[in-house]
């Protein structure tokens, strides 16, 4: 048995492990039954005083939920009792975003693994599968020479009417300065807008058939870091790696070297708060 | 095994005027929690604001706990503990006067 063949055979004998497919080296598995395992609300940047934070970039904290729901009680997740949950505000638009700060390690191929669950307050007694607008996941990152925010997004639904398809942000937002001291700013990057679709990208995702009773989907992100490109993803059982739009680049930004973040989000397009949920998340990368 | 303690923020530079409520806060796997409102600065014509801590059973519905706190209008900080609250929390109140009271809202939790 090849070293490459007995690392293969262990991992698909851990069933917290198997049931992703992680490139060479793992980073981080966080199954959320520790905490928030490095989980925190995304933010933008500031200088001298709260006000000056982009108003589409001031999100608040994820939450450790094990799915507790009025109508059938708590659910826990799939391999243990809690979930990481992103929750907009209760207002059309809104969007929640929690992040995971790293650097690299390696300049090769990184994927970016979960299974995850998208669910809308369950304000009302019928299901509203159209509430959640979108949800997705990007990196931030930068090399030596420029920062991209490489973003996959799935457009669930807007105005009352199911879409269904997967998009990357191709058009850069605006960069604000932020304060006096010319050494601050931030980019409003989660608005709606700027995104291409993915060349047969139209998928429909599993909603059950009431507000409260949710599916847990597998998601797959590969990334390559010499070429800036996505390389594939996968959501459960499709597979998606051909024509993939290339990502938006913007100039380095100072102090950001090496930076590599990887972070999700989730948009609600009623005045309902929205929900992503992450069973877990596993993250790795070739040597 | 360090229990686990985690701070979260329900609000941040939010403006509460009139009748309000933070975020709620999904928080089952905790025994014990504070609420810490940080006021940065109110309107002149705001006076101080009477919030009371909320359960739920469900996140949807909510009840006074019993615990409340009185949230001045100088910037500080204002706080009230909590125990054995279930699955979920939040803070409603009421500033009282015209105009906004400016604050972050903090809850620590313990496992």
């Amino acid at each position: 048995m090849t070293p490459a063949e007995l690392t293969h055979a262990l991992r698909m004998a851990d069933p917290a492990i198997s049931r992703f497919d992680p490139l060479e080296r793992i980073i981080y598995h966080a199954d959320f039954n520790r905490g928030h395992s490095g989980f925190t609300a995304t933010i933008g940047n500031y200088e001298g005083t709260l006000d000056t934070i982009l108003p589409d970039m001031n999100f608040l904290s994820p939450q450790l939920s094990n799915y507790p729901m009025w109508d059938t009680g708590t659910a826990g997740t799939m391999h243990g009792g809690y979930a990481l949950k992103l929750a907009t505000e209760a207002r059309a638009g809104a969007v929640s975003a929690a992040t995971k700060r790293l650097t690299m390690r390696s300049i090769g191929l990184i994927r970016l693994e979960t299974w995850f669950g998208i669910k809308s307050e369950a304000t009302q007694m019928v299901l509203t599968e159209h509430d959640v607008r979108a949800f997705g996941i990007l990196f931030d990152i930068q090399d030596r020479s420029r920062r991209l925010l490489p973003r996959l997004r799935y457009h669930n639904a807007s105005d009352g009417r199911l879409i269904g398809k997967w998009q990357i942000k191709t058009d850069h937002p605006k960069r604000h300065q932020i304060g006096p001291s010319g050494k601050t700013a931030s980019i409003g990057h989660y608005a709606p807008v700027g995104y291409s679709d993915v060349p047969n990208g139209d998928q429909p995702l599993c909603h059950n058939e009431l507000p409260t009773k949710m599916n847990w989907h597998y998601l797959s992100v590969t990334f390559d870091l010499r070429t800036m490109r996505f390389v594939e993803f996968r959501c459960n059982e499709r597979v998606f790696d051909r024509d993939l739009p290339p990502p938006f680049e913007l100039p380095e930004w100072p102090n950001l070297t090496g930076l590599l973040n990887t972070i999700f989000f989730v948009e609600t397009d009623v005045d309902k708060r929205a929900f992503l949920y992450l069973d877990s998340v596993l993250f790795s990368c070739t040597p | 095994m360090i229990r686990q303690a985690y701070l979260s923020i329900l609000a941040r530079n939010a403006s509460w005027s009139g009748d309000w409520a933070c975020e709620p806060c999904e928080c089952g796997w905790a025994s014990e929690a504070i609420f810490f409102v940080k006021v940065l600065h109110a309107a002149p014509t705001a006076r101080a604001a009477q919030a009371r801590v909320q359960i739920s059973p469900d996140g949807l519905n909510w009840l006074d706990e019993g615990q409340a706190l009185l949230i001045g209008t100088e910037p500080g900080l204002y706080s009230a503990r909590v125990s054995h609250f279930g699955g979920w929390l939040r803070l409603a109140g009421r500033t009282e006067g015209e105009g906004e009271i400016r604050v972050v809202c903090y809850l620590h939790l313990k496992e």
